[in-house]
Order: C-alpha cells, then sequence, then structure tokens
C-alpha cells in the first residue's frame, strides 16, 4: 500500500520535470521576455489601469512591433535577476540597468540613457553637499548601482565611510517614505527615478553633486550576443524613425536619452568617407 | 488576488494530503521510511520557505541545465509551498494520530475491523476533530506567506500593491492590502470555527 504511492510520487516528480525539459530553444523567436522592476518609475512600473507601462517597456514593444515579437513583460525579483536571466526564464533585463561597474557580467547593447546618481534630501534639511552626510542615515536600493558606488570596492567608497548608517532598502519607494517619516536623513539614487519622486511629493531637493555619471544598458547573456546586435539593430532603427525622441518626450527623459549619439554620427562619417 | 487565492486553494489541496502521507512515513515501523521522513520534515521547517521557492524554481537550471519556461513559474510555486506546508501538516497529523488511545485499536480489533478501515473509519474522524485548532494557525500562516511568491517573480496581491504604491507613491495601496489580509483570514476563522462545531456532535 505505502510502496504504490510511493511510486505514485516518483513518477509524479518525473513527469513534472519532463515537461519542464521540453521548453524548447525557439530557433524562431517569436517571443521577447522583458525582465524588469515594476516599482522603477519612469522606467517601468504599473499605471493606473493595472498595466505594465514606462520608458523602457515601451521602447520593448516598438522592438517588438519591428522585429514581429510578441513582448512579454516579467516584472522581477531585482534581487534574483541574475537568476532569472541565467536560467533563461527572462531574455533580458531592460529596467533602468547601470552598465558601469558591470561591463564583464553581461552582453550589453548600445547605452541609451546618460544617467547619474544623486541624492535626495528634505528641502529644509540643512543638507546641501555632499560633505553635509556625514553622520547622517542614507537609504539605497539593494542590489542598485548606488549600492554598489557606495560599497566597500565602490567609487565613493569614502564618502559612504563618513555616512551614520547606509540602509538597504528592497525598493525605492519604502526608503522615500522614511525620509518622510524623517527617519533617515537622505536617499541615493538614479536622477530620473529621483525626478519622478519630487515631482509627485513637495519639499524634496536633489543634491547639485553628483555621486557619478553613468548609462543604461539592456542586459542579455554573455553567450546570446545573437539576440543583443538584433535589438541593437532595431534601437537604431527606432532612432532614426523618431521613435525614441517622441518616447523620451512623453517620459521627460529628453535631456537624458542617448541612443545612437556617436554611433549614428560613426555610420554617417563613414558613408560620406565612402562616398568621398 | 485572484492570484493569491490561487496560491492558497492549490496548496491547501496537494499538502494536506501529502502531510498525512508523510506522517504516515515519519510513524512507520520501516526505520528507512522513518528517517527519511524525519529528515525531510527537518530540513523543510528548518529552511526559509522563500530559499525552498528559489531552489524548486532554479534547481532544474542549476542541477541539470534544463532551461525553464514561464510556465513552470506557478507550477513551481505550488510545489514549493505544497512541500513545505505538508511538512508542517504532516507534524500536526502525528500529533494527533498519537494522541488516540491505544485501547480503540484493541477494541476495532475485537470488533473485526481491519487495519486501513479501523484507520479511516475509526481514528482518522477523531483526529481530524482534535488537530483542527492547529491546522486553523497554518492555513491563516498560508494566506500570509502567499506574498513570498514575488520571489519567483509571480505578481500576487502583495507584489501589485507594492508596485501601485511605487508608482502613485502613496502607502494607501499597503492599507487595502492589510484589509484584503484581514478579512481573508476572518472569512478562515470564521469557516474553520463552523466546521469545527459541526464536528463537535459528542458535546
Amino acid at each position: 500500500m505505502k510502496k504504490n504511492w510511493m511510486a505514485g510520487a516518483v513518477a509524479a516528480a518525473l513527469a513534472v520535470s519532463m515537461t519542464m525539459g521540453t521548453v524548447s530553444m525557439a530557433d524562431e523567436r517569436t517571443t521577447f521576455t522583458v525582465g524588469f522592476d515594476a516599482e522603477y518609475p519612469p522606467y517601468g512600473y504599473m499605471d493606473d489601469d493595472g498595466e505594465y507601462t514606462g520608458f523602457d517597456l515601451e521602447l520593448a514593444q516598438a522592438v517588438c512591433d519591428l522585429e514581429g515579437w510578441e513582448l512579454i513583460k516579467t516584472p522581477i525579483d531585482w534581487d534574483s535577476k541574475d537568476l532569472e536571466l541565467e536560467s533563461g526564464s527572462i531574455d533580458c533585463i531592460w529596467s533602468g540597468f547601470t552598465i558601469n561597474g558591470r561591463e564583464d557580467n553581461y552582453a550589453w547593447s548600445y547605452p541609451y540613457v546618460d544617467n547619474s546618481q544623486v541624492i535626495v534630501v528634505a528641502e529644509d534639511s540643512g543638507i546641501a553637499s555632499l560633505e553635509d552626510l556625514a553622520g547622517k542615515i542614507v537609504g539605497v536600493q539593494a542590489a542598485s548601482a548606488a549600492l554598489e558606488l557606495l560599497s566597500e570596492d565602490g567609487d565613493q567608497a569614502d564618502l559612504a565611510a563618513t555616512f551614520g548608517t547606509l540602509q538597504e532598502f528592497a525598493d525605492y519607494n519604502t526608503a522615500f517614505v522614511e525620509l518622510q517619516a524623517g527617519s533617515i536623513d537622505a536617499v541615493a539614487m538614479d536622477i530620473g527615478v529621483a525626478q519622478y519622486q519630487i515631482k509627485e511629493k513637495e519639499g524634496y531637493i536633489i543634491l547639485e553633486e553628483e555621486l557619478n555619471s553613468e548609462q543604461y544598458g539592456i542586459g542579455f547573456r554573455l553567450d546570446d550576443e545573437e539576440l543583443r546586435d538584433t535589438v541593437n539593430e532595431a534601437l537604431l532603427a527606432l532612432v532614426e524613425d523618431g521613435t525614441v525622441a517622441e518616447l523620451a518626450e512623453k517620459y521627460e527623459l529628453s535631456d537624458m536619452v542617448c541612443l545612437g549619439e556617436g554611433i549614428l554620427d560613426e555610420a554617417e562619417t563613414e558613408t560620406e568617407a565612402v562616398t568621398e | 488576488m485572484l492570484r493569491s487565492m490561487g496560491i492558497f486553494a492549490l496548496t491547501l489541496i496537494f499538502s494536506l494530503p501529502l502531510g498525512l502521507l508523510i506522517s504516515f512515513g515519519r510513524m512507520s515501523k520501516n526505520r528507512l521510511l522513518r528517517t527519511i521522513t524525519k529528515i525531510y520534515i527537518s530540513v523543510m521547517r528548518g529552511t526559509p520557505l522563500m530559499l525552498q521557492l528559489l531552489v524548486v524554481y532554479f534547481g532544474p537550471y542549476y542541477l541539470f541545465g534544463m532551461k525553464i519556461g514561464g510556465g513552470y513559474r506557478f507550477t513551481a510555486i505550488i510545489i514549493g509551498f505544497s512541500l513545505n506546508y505538508a511538512a508542517y501538516f504532516a507534524e500536526i497529523y502525528r500529533a494527533g494520530i498519537e494522541s488516540m488511545p491505544v485501547g480503540q485499536y484493541e477494541a476495532a480489533q475485537v470488533l473485526g475491523y481491519g487495519k486501513i478501515s479501523c484507520f479511516f473509519r475509526i481514528i482518522f474522524p477523531q483526529v481530524v476533530k482534535r488537530i483542527l485548532p492547529s491546522v486553523t494557525n497554518e492555513v491563516i500562516t498560508l494566506v500570509k506567506d502567499t506574498s513570498l511568491s514575488f520571489s519567483l517573480a509571480y505578481a500576487e496581491m502583495f507584489t501589485i500593491a507594492k508596485q501601485i504604491a511605487a508608482s502613485q507613491t502613496t502607502f494607501m495601496p499597503f492599507v487595502v492590502a492589510a484589509v484584503f489580509y484581514y478579512v481573508f483570514n476572518l472569512v478562515v476563522a470564521v469557516v474553520m470555527e463552523q466546521i469545527e462545531k459541526r464536528l463537535n456532535y459528542y458535546q
């Protein structure tokens, strides 16, 4: 009796593992699965209708329209992004993803946004420069580029050493609520997200001194350069037909979007050289 | 919201029977079976559920190199939750079964009941009555644990609340989430109380 159900359980476990194995490696790509942090406006977030949207996702949609793929938007737990990518659950990380410091870890697309890491404080906090942060409690998102900068081997490790505490949060919204509640003094974050937050809430400013400047790219698996190249081509096509500029304006990122800069100029000079 | 309820319902459907099977193994006369189930319960209770979910979902890729597709996400969540909760339920069943006096088995044997029919006709109905309050505890914990499924990028109710909170930069979605959990658990508690009353036919 007992042996029977044990055998049944083993059979069931096997059946499950078999069905997992049948997910094909799709020679002919029909879908494009984008992993993103859904708590990262204006790049990726949930709009009032409960749909996922944002600059990154609309751009991804435009790429899919061009290539004839179906876009699958997968909001991921930011801490598990590498597990999701490595295991093939998602095709790329496209979520205001900072290239700097991670150059060798992913196959990167062309950089598409010039970003900087900044500090947000309350207007009346009396903090006006990075020096004023000495002894203060500074919040930062876990596994973020800002945290990388401020951690021991980062470029701003000396600055971080002057902080009272560097407090990690799962998402920026919680950090910002703590800032409002006064339990932390400042939050280190990406400038695009910072602008979105202070637009929604009054009484907060971005310190003029920036922690660094960096660029966003789309991260693919290192062995997936083919897909990366296809997306790159599509992105350039979207720059030329004006879609990228349109989206940048819609999300108030016009000053920051850098896609095609340099790359297109080079291509033009090349063609000029040929005609000459 | 439906997604949280889906996890809740499917986990109960699979983990309650599985828990009973494991409790049999735990009380088995076969030493090997007893040791295996003992280790199983120890591991399942001794490691975080979030970690178990990650292992169930990403394990096939990292251990066997299988590519995992999107469809496995929900299956992995149900497997992870069911395996974990079955371990807790197994110990609750065991407590209930071992609390039954030996005299009942002897009386049943004298009356000509076989081992299996003795268990299912005489012992088990009484066990269910005794363990209901402990089961209610676990079920209520399960309602709140559903939020852990976001570690596998499954956007259930609490994750959605967090995402709305982020885009609207308010705290209201959390209040709504809290009310939802409370009401859900209130319903669970009331239903379990009714079941307890129904089963209380000897008093």
